[in-house]
C-alpha cells in the first residue's frame, strides 16, 4: 500500500518490526504488539478524539480496554465467537476476546499479512475470513496465549465452528459449540438456553470460578436495558450529525457484543442518546451499513468519518437483535432464555431475508437515505445474501450499493476501485435526493 | 423452511439434492427419485448474478443446476454458509414447484436427535402435501443398502465435492481403483432392524406390529433420524473424530484431498492430515469447474508415480536395446518459458544439453531443442536407448518413448545436482511448486500454486512490464533497493493497482521491485510451510536467475537458498537419469 503520513509509516514499521520475528520469536511479538496496544489505550484516555462524541471515546476506551485486559492477561482470557452470550463469563470474572477483536488489534498495527501468512502456511483456506485467518496465525505462532477456554455458536458462520474447533485442539483446551437452529420458535430457544447451561458447567471447571446466578442475573437485566435504550437511539440518529467514523462505530460494535451487561457498556449507550439528541442538524448523505467496514481504505474514509458529505447511521452488526414489534418469549428473568432468545433471533441466523428485514427496519428507523451492503473477504453468509439483500431494500425503496473488499486484510481491498464505486453510490444517492427535494418543493 | 407452490403428479417426482444428510429414504417412500444435483458448465454466470462470485464452485453449480429449466423439486440442508445461501436465492426466485431447507443440528445427541426428528416428520408432511402421495416404508427401506466396509487396495478422495469429470480424472491419472468419500457421498452406517423391515412388508407381521407401532412413518422416523446422523460426519458436525478412520485402515493406499476454493471447511482437515497422517496424500484444489479439473493431470500423475514408482516403458527399452554406441538416454523438459534437452550416458553422465525458449508450439521447440542437444552430444535420436519427456507439454511431443512429470523429474535432477538438499523450491513461468525430498532423494510431499499467477515467473514479469522495464534490468534494479516497501497483494491485478500508486507517490522503483520480490517470496514460503519443507533448500526454475527473489526468499525461511549453474536443466537432467535407472 502506499503510505501516506507520518502516522501510517510509524505504524507500518512498528508492524513490520512485529512481523519479522512471528516466525522466531512469539513472546516477542507479543510483548510488542501489547505495548503498542497499552500506549493507544493511554492516549485515547489522556488525549480522547476530539472529534467524537463522548460516546464515541468512550466506545474507544472500552473496547481498547477490554481487548488488551484479554490479551495481555497470558491464560485468563476466554476466546467467543461474535456473538456468542458473553454475561456467562462476565460472571465469572473472566475476559471474553472474539476473532473480529483480536484481528483487529493485529490489522490496526498493519501486522495482519504477517499472521496470514503464517496460517495459511499451516494449511488455512487463502478464501477464509480474514478475521479468523488472523486469529488463527496469532493462536498457531504462539503470540496469543492459550486460553482458559474456548465458546462459539453455529450463528453467523462456519468460520465459528471451524476456528475455534481447530484452536481447541491446537491448544489443548475445552471448546463448547452452542448448535443455534434456524427457526426463531420458543423451541429453537429453549434448546439453546439447555445448552449455554452446559456451557455455564464447562466455564465454572474451566476457569475454576463458581458462577454467582444472582450476578448473572444483574448482568442479563443489564443487557435487557442496554438493548432497549440502544434500539431508542435509533429515531434520535435521524437527520443528526454523529460524529462518528469507521473505526468507532467497529468498536462500539464489538464493545456491544464483547462487553454487553456491564454499565460501562451501558453507560455507553446512555451517553450516545444524550449526544444523539443534542447533535446539530445533518445535510449530508446517511447510510446504514451492512456487515463490518474497511476502515483503512482512505477513499472511503475520507468521505464517512466525522464527514458533512455522509456518515453511517446504522449498522446491522450493532443492530443485531432487534426485538421484534410482538415482543420476546423470555425477559431476563430467566437468564439462559434470555441470552438464548437473543442468539436465536440475531440476524445473521438464518435466512438473508432476516438480514434484509433488519437492515430495512434500521434503514426506516432513521430515514436513511441508501444501505451499503459490505462483501467481507471469505464471508460466503454475506456475499450469497447480496443479490437477495438487494432486492428487499430496492423494493422498499431504498438505494443499495454491493461493495466487495476486505476489513482487516489490507490485500484484499483494492483500494482505487472501491473508493471509485463508493464515490459514485454517493453522487447517485445525493443526485437521486436532491430530485426529490425539488419535486417536493414544486408540490 | 418451505416453499411449495402448485402441485406435479406422482410420476416424475425427482428431488435434487445437495447434502449427504438428505433424507433420500424418506423421500423415497413418498415415491420421489433423489439425484445429486450436478452439473458441467464452465462459467456460472447466473450463480454470479443472483448470488456472487465468492462462493464455492459446488454452491454455483447448485444454483445452476436448480434454476434449469427441468429442475422442480429441490430439498437442500443447513450444511453450510454456502448451501443456506442457495436456499435463500432459490427461494427468492421463486420458480421450483417444491423446495425445503432442513436444518440439520451440529451434534448427535439425544436433544438434537429429537429435533432432527421434528423436523423429518415436518419434511414428510410437506411433501407429502405437496406431491398427494402418502408414506410407503416397503419403498423407502429398499433404498437402504446394506453397509460393507472396503479393504481392497485403493486411493481414496477426500474432502469437498468431487464432479463427475474430478473422479474421472483421479481414475484415470492414478489407475486402479478410487474410493469417493468427499463431502456429498452418503452411505448409511447400520441396516434397519429386522422388525421394522417385516412390519413394513405388504403381508405385515401381527407379532411385530406391536413394537414398532401402527404408524410406518412414525416407526420408519425412529430408526432412520439416528441412521441419518451417524453417518462419518463431514466436516460441518461438531465431533469429527470419526474422520480419523477415512485416513487410515486397510487397503488404503494413499489420498487424494480435494479442496474447493471458497469451501472453509475441508482445507483445516488437510491440513492436519498433512502434519499427522501416514498414508500418502495428495492436495488438489479446484473451483468446480470441469476446466479445474483438467489442469490437475501433472499433480494427479506425480502422485501416481509416488504411489508406483516411476513406470518407465521397458519393453521401448529392451526392444531398442543399447545402440552400437552405448546407453544414451534423452530427457526433454517442456516448459511454458524455455524447453530445455540433456543427454547422459550409461554412467549418467551428462553428455550434452541445451536450452531454448519455448516459443507458440510446445512441439516444435521440443524438437528444436532434441535436434540440438543431439548436435551438441554428436549423437543421433537412433542412439537413444530411451527418451523421456517431462514438463507442461510433455505429452504433446512427438517420438518420445515415456513421461514423467516434472515434480518426480526436478526431485531427481536436483538430488543430482546438490545431493544433500532436501526441499526444491521451484519458480517457473506458469506455476511455482515445492518439493520436499527424503535424504535419499525420493518426494516425500510436494505442493504446487494453484491456477492463478500469483507467484510465479509471469507474475514478475507482469510487473515488469507495468513498470516498462526489461526483466533483466528489473530483476538487477531490485538489488539497489533502500527502504521496506509492502506490496500486500499477491493477486496480479491487485499487485499492479498497487505498483502504479507507489509509482505515482515517486516511491523509489528499487523499493518497489524489493517489495514485489518479498510479496514472491512470502507466498513461496507458505507453500513451502505446507509440506514441511526444510533446509538446504535449492531454488530451481527460471526465477532463480532473480537475486532478489532468492535472497528474499533466504530471508524468509531462514536459510540460505542455494541456486545451481544448471538448476534450469532440473527437469531434463532428473528425466534422463530416471529414464536411465528404469533399465537398470
Amino acid at each position: 500500500m502506499a503510505t501516506e503520513s507520518i502516522g501510517d509509516r510509524v505504524i507500518g514499521w512498528y508492524g513490520n518490526v512485529a512481523m519479522g520475528s512471528i516466525d522466531t520469536n512469539p513472546d516477542f511479538v507479543r510483548r510488542w504488539l501489547m505495548t503498542g496496544f497499552r500506549l493507544m489505550t493511554e492516549k485515547g484516555k489522556i488525549a480522547p478524539d476530539g472529534r467524537l462524541y463522548r460516546s464515541g471515546q468512550m466506545g474507544n476506551a472500552i473496547f481498547m480496554d477490554s481487548v488488551t485486559r484479554a490479551l495481555g492477561d497470558k491464560g485468563g482470557a476466554v476466546f467467543t465467537s461474535i456473538f456468542c452470550p458473553n454475561e456467562i463469563f462476565h460472571a465469572l470474572g473472566v475476559h471474553p476476546a472474539t476473532a473480529e477483536a483480536v484481528a483487529s488489534f493485529a490489522s490496526g498495527a498493519q501486522a495482519e499479512s504477517g499472521f496470514i501468512s503464517f496460517a495459511e502456511g499451516r494449511g488455512v483456506p487463502e478464501t477464509y475470513c480474514s478475521y479468523h485467518r488472523i486469529l488463527m496465525g496469532m493462536a498457531t505462532s504462539g503470540v496469543i496465549s492459550r486460553p482458559l477456554m474456548l465458546a462459539s455458536t453455529s450463528a453467523v458462520c462456519d468460520a465459528n465452528n471451524l476456528t475455534f474447533k481447530t484452536l481447541a485442539r491446537h491448544w489443548g483446551c475445552d471448546h463448547y459449540y452452542v448448535d443455534v437452529p434456524i427457526d426463531v420458535t420458543r423451541e429453537s430457544v429453549l434448546y439453546v438456553a439447555d445448552q449455554l447451561r452446559e456451557m455455564a458447567a464447562m466455564a465454572q471447571d474451566c476457569c475454576h470460578a463458581r458462577l454467582d446466578e444472582d450476578r448473572l442475573l444483574e448482568l442479563c437485566a443489564c443487557s435487557m436495558r442496554t438493548d432497549r435504550d440502544l434500539m431508542r437511539t435509533l429515531p434520535a440518529r435521524r437527520g443528526r450529525y454523529l460524529a462518528n467514523s469507521m473505526t468507532i462505530d467497529e468498536m462500539q460494535m464489538l464493545d456491544l457484543h464483547l462487553m454487553l451487561g456491564t454499565p460501562e457498556v451501558e453507560r455507553m449507550v446512555h451517553q450516545m442518546a444524550q449526544d444523539y439528541n443534542q447533535a446539530p442538524r445533518y445535510d449530508g448523505i446517511n447510510l446504514v451499513w451492512g456487515h463490518v467496514t474497511p476502515y483503512f481504505v482512505q477513499p472511503i474514509a475520507s468521505r464517512l468519518n466525522t464527514s458533512q458529505e455522509a456518515q453511517v447511521v446504522a449498522s446491522d452488526m450493532m443492530f443485531s437483535h432487534m426485538p421484534p414489534d410482538e415482543g420476546t418469549f423470555f425477559s431476563a428473568e430467566r437468564p439462559y432464555e434470555f441470552m438464548a432468545e437473543r442468539v436465536v433471533r440475531n440476524c445473521f441466523n438464518g435466512p438473508a431475508t432476516r438480514r434484509a428485514e433488519t437492515l430495512r427496519r434500521l434503514a426506516d428507523a432513521t430515514d436513511a437515505d441508501a444501505v451499503v451492503f459490505f462483501c467481507h473477504w471469505g464471508c460466503k453468509q454475506t456475499a450469497g445474501a447480496a443479490q437477495v439483500v438487494r432486492q428487499v431494500l430496492e423494493d422498499a425503496g431504498y438505494p443499495v450499493l454491493v461493495l466487495d473488499g476486505d476489513a482487516c486484510d489490507r490485500a484484499n481491498c483494492m483500494e482505487g476501485q472501491m473508493g471509485t464505486r463508493f464515490s459514485a453510490f454517493l453522487e447517485m444517492v445525493g443526485a437521486q435526493r436532491e430530485e426529490r427535494r425539488l419535486e417536493r418543493s414544486i408540490r | 423452511m418451505s416453499e411449495a407452490s402448485g402441485r406435479r403428479g406422482r410420476e416424475g417426482h425427482i428431488v435434487l439434492y445437495a447434502c449427504k444428510y438428505t433424507p433420500v429414504e424418506l423421500l423415497r417412500g413418498f415415491g420421489a427419485t433423489c439425484e445429486l444435483a450436478e452439473t458441467d458448465v464452465s462459467s456460472f454466470d447466473e450463480a454470479d448474478r443472483l448470488a456472487h462470485a465468492n462462493l464455492c464452485g459446488y454452491g454455483k453449480a447448485l444454483i445452476e443446476r436448480m434454476m434449469a429449466s427441468d429442475a422442480h423439486e429441490v430439498v437442500l440442508v443447513s450444511c453450510c454458509d454456502v448451501v443456506r445461501r442457495v436456499y435463500d436465492v432459490l427461494a427468492r426466485e421463486g420458480r421450483l414447484d417444491f423446495l425445503y431447507l432442513l436444518d440439520l443440528p451440529h451434534k448427535r445427541g439425544e436433544a438434537e436427535r429429537r429435533l432432527l426428528r421434528e423436523r423429518l416428520a415436518d419434511l414428510a408432511r410437506s411433501y407429502s402435501a405437496y406431491a398427494g402421495t402418502s408414506f410407503d416404508a416397503g419403498l423407502a427401506l429398499a433404498g437402504v443398502e446394506p453397509f460393507v466396509p472396503r479393504t481392497d487396495p485403493r486411493v481414496t478422495l477426500l474432502g469437498a465435492h468431487a464432479t463427475p469429470p474430478l473422479l474421472e480424472a483421479v481414475e484415470r491419472d492414478l489407475g486402479g481403483a478410487v474410493e469417493n468419500a468427499t463431502c456429498t457421498n452418503r452411505q448409511l452406517l447400520v441396516s434397519p432392524p429386522p422388525e421394522l423391515a417385516r412390519a413394513t412388508s405388504e403381508s405385515g407381521c401381527d407379532a411385530c406390529e406391536g413394537r414398532v407401532g401402527a404408524d410406518p412413518l412414525e416407526a420408519f422416523l425412529d430408526w432412520y433420524v439416528g441412521a441419518l446422523l451417524d453417518q462419518t460426519p463431514c466436516m460441518r458436525m461438531d465431533d469429527v473424530a470419526a474422520r480419523e478412520a477415512l485416513r487410515g485402515g486397510t487397503g488404503r493406499r494413499g489420498i487424494v484431498y480435494h479442496t474447493m476454493k471458497f469451501c472453509d471447511y475441508y482445507g483445516f482437515e488437510y491440513g492436519e492430515a498433512a502434519r499427522e497422517g501416514d498414508v500418502p496424500m495428495v492436495k488438489i484444489e479446484t473451483d468446480g469447474t470441469s476446466q479445474s479439473a483438467g489442469q490437475l493431470h501433472t499433480r494427479l500423475e506425480a502422485f501416481g508415480e509416488t504411489l508406483h514408482g516411476t513406470e518407465v516403458a521397458h519393453e521401448v527399452a529392451a526392444k531398442r536395446g543399447a545402440g552400437t554406441r552405448g546407453t544414451y538416454v534423452m530427457g526433454v523438459d517442456s516448459g511454458s518459458t524455455s524447453t530445455d534437452a540433456a543427454i547422459v550416458d550409461g554412467e549418467g553422465r551428462i553428455v550434452a544439453s541445451v536450452i531454448l525458449p519455448t516459443g507458440a508450439r510446445a512441439s516444435e521447440s521440443a524438437a528444436r531443442a532434441k535436434a540440438e542437444v543431439l548436435e551438441r552430444a554428436g549423437l543421433e535420436e537412433t542412439d537413444m536407448t530411451l527418451k523421456v519427456s517431462t514438463g507442461y507439454g510433455r505429452d504433446a511431443i512427438p517420438g518420445m518413448d515415456t513421461s514423467i512429470t516434472e515434480i518426480t523429474c526436478h526431485a531427481r535432477g536436483a538430488h543430482e545436482l546438490a545431493p544433500d538438499v532436501r526441499s526444491v523450491i521451484d519458480i517457473g513461468g506458469q506455476d511455482s511448486k515445492v518439493i520436499h525430498l527424503s535424504p535419499t532423494g525420493e518426494v516425500v510431499n510436494f505442493v504446487m500454486n494453484d491456477k492463478c499467477a500469483a507467484g510465479t515467473g509471469r507474475f514478475m514479469e507482469a510487473m515488469a512490464r507495468v513498470m516498462e522495464m526489461s526483466l533483466d534490468d528489473f530483476c538487477r534494479t531490485g538489488m539497489a533497493w533502500k527502504h521496506d516497501v509492502r506490496i500486500s497483494s499477491m493477486c496480479t491485478v491487485f499487485a499492479e493497482s498497487e505498483v502504479v500508486s507507489l509509482v505515482a507517490d515517486d516511491t523509489p522503483t528499487a523499493d518497489i521491485i524489493h517489495g514485489l520480490d518479498e510479496s514472491v517470496a512470502r507466498k513461496t514460503a507458505t507453500l513451502a510451510h505446507r509440506v514441511n519443507a526444510e533446509p538446504p533448500y535449492l531454488m530451481t526454475g527460471g526465477v532463480a536467475q532473480n537475486e532478489g527473489v532468492v535472497k528474499a526468499l533466504t530471508d524468509v525461511l531462514g536459510a540460505e537458498v542455494r541456486t545451481h549453474p544448471d538448476s534450469q536443466l532440473c527437469g531434463a537432467i532428473g528425466a534422463a537419469l530416471l529414464g536411465l535407472e528404469s533399465l537398470r
